[in-house]
């Protein structure tokens, strides 16, 4: 309710109150304009017939609006259904598998309870660090050689190529804001080491478990180069690759239909992202606020 | 649990196994191709591959659906690893880039001369490197300059009077832009693909160049032809780095004048626009390249080929359904015409449905007038390289104002000749 | 880090600390089944001459792939392009990310929460949309972008965004700004947050001005969120292939070519798999010195 910088304003003089009040509800509309516009215009052209949607003079509201373009993408010759599944099957279990497997890796790395951890801790940056792309063909041959290419599995295996450094990485983060002190009573009643992880670390760090899933699935569902690399047959792709593939095809580029499958693709990670909004708003300050 | 089951399905197994000797055996053909990965050919690649192995109870396919961007590379990595399929779709230089790896099956022993020559002339000779036939002619789309009678008709030109001159065509251009400003006058692809050297290339030759022959990309011609493009994207007459696909829906709402494409204009502006066949042909029509200053105009081959892998178990039922892909009346109507939208490579063809069916003024102007102009690609390894560095100064020619000689001389610097 | 083992040590009385601990085995063994192989694969590969397209062995170079590098002018142009990609969208996003936290932090109820959910809805749009999305607007007839500047009447003909050399890395660094803005916004709300309300209200105490707060009082506690935000982003944009790729695939000529796109182009249109490894291992140094700089900042943030 309280409005500090109104406050301080106010000692000045009623009238730069107001006007400052006003300058920030301008700039405030400047950034709402700027960040709705693009999808407003997304969700407005998806809208809109094929004819309509590549005109020249293009209309700012549908002339006759339609959901054509989004039945299309459920009726058409393209298992638009599979991809959405197989995205969201894939970069969940690639979110949990990071995490899961990072947890402990980042309690000892943020306990230091072992000679080499800062060498550890360096490598884990390091491999976050490297390019994917040149990744691309050794992981490729090892896939391959395993059995694993064009399957659900080695793509899962592909996204924890940058979601388990980085899970490893935020983890510690949060766990380096746990202070020590509460684990000492574990240990005096006996605890084990692992226990102290799963029972005192891992219930406080809840929020930060999510944030980091949520990182990492974004990361993966933003990922196009494994998805086009790894899986070969339509039917197993992910959702962005199956919209480049797809919409970019021999014929036309179907500006409607292209835009009703971006609302889809964008849809669950809106709704992922703003189900854990207030964890993630928390899990961000831990974890970037003791830094390293 | 486990080891119950195991026996079962082992018993199962041998079963299956000694009933099906009974019959031929079965093989399974690994065919990767794009027409199963797009939308709009999905499905009718997959009628044909389903009458194929109505007919041929012996063989059965497996389709790898691959998308047409993505060919090449899967193709060359699943080469390296020795894990190729039996037969592809590939098109352009990837046919070229392919055969280089010496990992396809030369098809000069499948193919005998009797059979070849029931193609048009033509349509095989350019996928033959030193003796061997490298890849079959699956369908074949060469492009053609495409124009919009009414829009001609708005400037005060004839529509039944296309240019036949790059000279004539600025005329055209200049009255069109003059008549309607809002139009996009000439639909040219100008991204950085190697796609869209193929479309580039036979303007460039033209304008009599070669830009990959010793001292070529420097050449007055290639400067001419550089010249020309500045000129045309100073005027506004074209849209660049539009995707030719991105042309096409605006093409079917007069909103392109000219558009520089292949043959599959026709099915896909009918389909965007609902016209009737003799609508389009009141509407739109389709002649060679204008004549450029070396006097003659030129077209590329666009179409797809089928290629065999030299890995492959099965190489006769491999060329077996390669034949049927490309020459079976059934195939090629339901996918080479109908879906594809492309000419078939044979000569003539029996079923009085499907002569039909190419017996339309686009396939005549196509067959007659445009396959005989298709100028030879530059095709190879180098290709890649080629198109980047020389799409890459075509883009700096339309969108910037560096002189046109200092960019030739960087593209014949990159290219090295 | 002396601080840290002195730490580590009082925590195990007795014996000596084990040289690995058995918790972080399970990521360094997928490490390094995932990206230890490839890696130095991609180092040992980087000494060699080794197209995929020509069956005959790798030929070893010793250092010539490097040398050639130096004098390769699209290596310097796409390295350029990456710094600037990467420096401009941290740079500005952070500026207007700070600057929107800052105008939106004491408006409270419901209308303001959902203005802050919209503002923060473009982080959830991915890439690939952002890039098609982008792409559509940008274009030069019929893209909106031009229609409403024209119709305002701020440009006189329609520009060709995405396809003018001087200006197309910077459309696409406008358009990675606009997905990115959002994460720097939450970033430093929620810093913002954590501000203890003694201090603010101290500031409130002296009667210190807006801007003096904003500068003396929030900024220091907004300092280590934004520096790790930022390396996270900078690193995000390093690798960042899909809005480069969709909207110019690194056009025109090379005005857009990123270093990703660069060894991509190389590695998979060329097939020239041991240059593309070199690039990629003077991309790894690049990115180390980055991370050395940030880790430095944390540092002696914390040593103070």
């Amino acid at each position: 309710m309280t409005d500090k910088s109104h406050r301080t304003a106010g000692s000045r003089g009623t009238f730069r109150a107001i006007s400052g009040r006003a300058l920030q509800y301008i700039c405030i509309a400047v950034a709402l304009f700027w960040t709705v516009a693009p999808i407003y215009w997304m969700i407005s052209t998806s809208l809109k017939s094929e004819l309509e949607a590549t005109r020249l003079e293009p209309t700012l509201i549908p002339e006759s609006p339609t959901f054509g373009n989004y039945v299309r993408l459920f009726q058409g010759d393209l298992p638009f259904v599979s991809f959405f599944i197989n995205s969201v099957i894939t970069c969940f279990l690639a979110a949990i598998v990071s995490v899961v497997i990072a947890v402990p890796a980042a309690y000892a790395l943020s306990r230091r309870n072992f000679r080499t951890a800062d060498q550890t801790g360096y490598l884990v940056l390091v491999v976050r660090m490297f390019p994917m792309i040149v990744l691309l063909a050794p992981l490729y041959l090892i896939l391959l050689n395993t059995g694993l290419l064009d399957t659900m599995f080695g793509l899962i295996l592909g996204y924890t190529t940058f979601g388990l450094p980085f899970a490893v990485w935020m983890l510690k983060g949060f766990i380096d804001a746990v202070p020590v002190e509460i684990e000492e009573a574990a240990r005096v009643d006996g605890y084990r080491q692992w226990e102290i992880l799963l029972r005192i670390i891992v219930p406080l760090i809840y929020p930060g478990l999510v944030t980091t899933g949520i990182f990492v699935l974004m990361e993966a569902w933003n990922n196009l180069i494994y998805p086009l690399t790894f899986i070969t047959s339509i039917e197993k792709q992910s959702l962005p690759a199956a919209l480049v593939l797809t919409f970019t095809g021999q014929f036309k580029t179907d500006w409607g239909g292209m835009m009703a499958a971006s609302a889809i693709t964008t849809l669950p990670l809106m709704i992922a992202f703003f189900a854990v909004q207030r964890s993630m708003v928390r899990g961000l300050t831990a974890g970037s606020v003791t830094g390293t | 649990m486990g080891l119950p089951k195991r026996l079962v399905s082992a018993a199962l197994i041998a079963f299956v196994g000694l009933s099906g000797t009974v019959h031929a055996e079965q093989v399974t053909l690994k065919f990767a191709n794009w027409a199963t990965a797009e939308g709009a050919t999905r499905d009718g690649m997959e009628q044909v591959i389903s009458a194929f192995e109505a007919e041929n109870p012996d063989i059965k396919i497996e389709s790898e659906s691959i998308a047409f961007a993505e060919m090449a590379r899967q193709l060359v990595l699943r080469l390296r690893s020795g894990n190729p399929p039996d037969v592809a779709q590939v098109a352009g230089n990837d046919t070229f880039a392919l055969s280089s790896t010496g990992g396809l099956e030369p098809l000069q022993g499948y193919a005998d001369k009797a059979f070849l020559d029931t193609l048009k002339p033509g349509a095989y000779e350019p996928l033959m490197v030193g003796e061997d036939l490298i890849a079959f002619p699956w369908n074949q789309a060469p492009a053609g300059l495409w124009y919009n009678k009414k829009l001609m008709e708005d400037a005060g030109l004839d529509p039944e009077d296309p240019p036949e001159t790059i000279d004539e065509l600025n005329e055209a251009m200049a009255a069109i832009r003059e008549a309607n400003p809002e139009v996009i006058v000439l639909g040219i692809d100008t991204t950085n693909r190697a796609f869209a050297l193929q479309a580039n290339w036979p303007w460039i030759r033209a304008f009599g160049a070669d830009p990959v022959a010793a001292g070529g990309a420097e050449s007055e011609e290639m400067q001419a032809y550089l010249g020309w493009l500045r000129d045309i994207s100073e005027k506004g007459y074209i849209d660049p780095g539009r995707k030719i696909g991105e042309f096409r829906p605006l093409f079917a709402q007069d909103q392109v004048a000219f558009l520089w494409d292949q043959v599959l204009v026709q099915g896909v502006i009918q389909s965007t626009n609902g016209m009737s066949a003799e609508e389009f042909n009141a509407h739109y029509g389709v002649v060679p390249m204008p004549a450029g200053p070396g006097g003659k105009g030129y077209s590329f081959e666009g179409g797809h080929q089928l290629v065999m892998f030299r890995d492959s178990q099965h190489k006769e039922a491999a060329w077996k359904f390669m034949k049927y892909l490309a020459t079976n009346e059934a195939a090629v109507k339901t996918y080479t015409i109908e879906t594809n939208r492309s000419i078939p490579p044979a000569k003539s063809v029996g079923d009085p449905a499907v002569a039909e069916l190419l017996d339309t003024p686009v396939i005549e102007a196509f067959s007659n007038d445009i396959i005989p102009t298709i100028s030879p690609m530059p095709f190879g390894p180098e290709f890649a390289e080629y198109a980047t560095v020389i799409m890459a100064g075509v883009q700096e020619a339309v969108t910037s104002d560096r002189p046109v000689a200092d960019i030739a001389s960087d593209i014949q610097n990159q290219i090295g000749n | 880090m002396p601080a840290h083992s002195k730490q580590a040590s009082s925590r195990r009385a007795g014996g000596k600390a084990p040289f690995l601990h058995w918790m972080v085995l399970p990521t360094l063994l997928v490490l390094l089944a995932i990206i230890g192989y490839p890696v130095v694969s991609t180092v040992y590969l980087s000494f060699f001459e080794y197209n995929l397209l020509d069956f005959t062995p790798p030929e070893y170079l010793g250092l010539d792939n490097f040398a050639q590098m130096a004098s390769d002018r699209i290596f310097w142009i796409s390295l350029k392009n990456t710094l600037y990609y990467t420096g401009g969208t941290v740079l500005v996003s952070m500026l207007i990310g700070t600057a929107v936290a800052l105008l939106l932090e004491n408006l409270k109820g419901p209308v303001w929460t959902a203005v802050r959910a919209l503002v923060v809805s473009p982080w959830a749009v991915p890439f690939v949309v952002v890039a098609f999305l982008f792409r559509f607007m940008y274009m030069q007839n019929g893209g909106i972008v031009n229609d409403i500047l024209l119709d305002l009447g701020v440009i006189g003909n329609p520009v060709s965004w995405l396809n003018r050399a001087d200006i197309s890395l910077g459309a696409i660094i406008v358009a990675n700004i606009w997905a990115t803005t959002p994460f720097f916004f939450l970033l430093v709300s929620s810093a913002l947050s954590g501000i203890p309300d003694a201090v603010l209200e101290s500031a409130r105490v002296d009667r210190a001005g807006l801007w003096s707060t904003i500068f003396h009082i929030k900024l220091p506690f907004l300092r280590n969120p934004l520096v790790v935000g930022s390396l996270l982003m900078v690193i995000s944009n390093f690798n960042d292939f899909a809005k480069v790729w969709v909207m110019t695939q690194g056009g025109p000529g090379y005005a857009t070519t990123t270093l990703v796109v660069y060894v991509y182009r190389m590695a998979f249109e060329r097939f020239e798999i041991g240059y593309a490894s070199a690039l990629g291992l003077i991309w790894l140094l690049l990115l180390l010195l980055v991370s050395v700089f940030y880790i430095r900042l944390l540092w002696n943030r914390q040593n103070d």
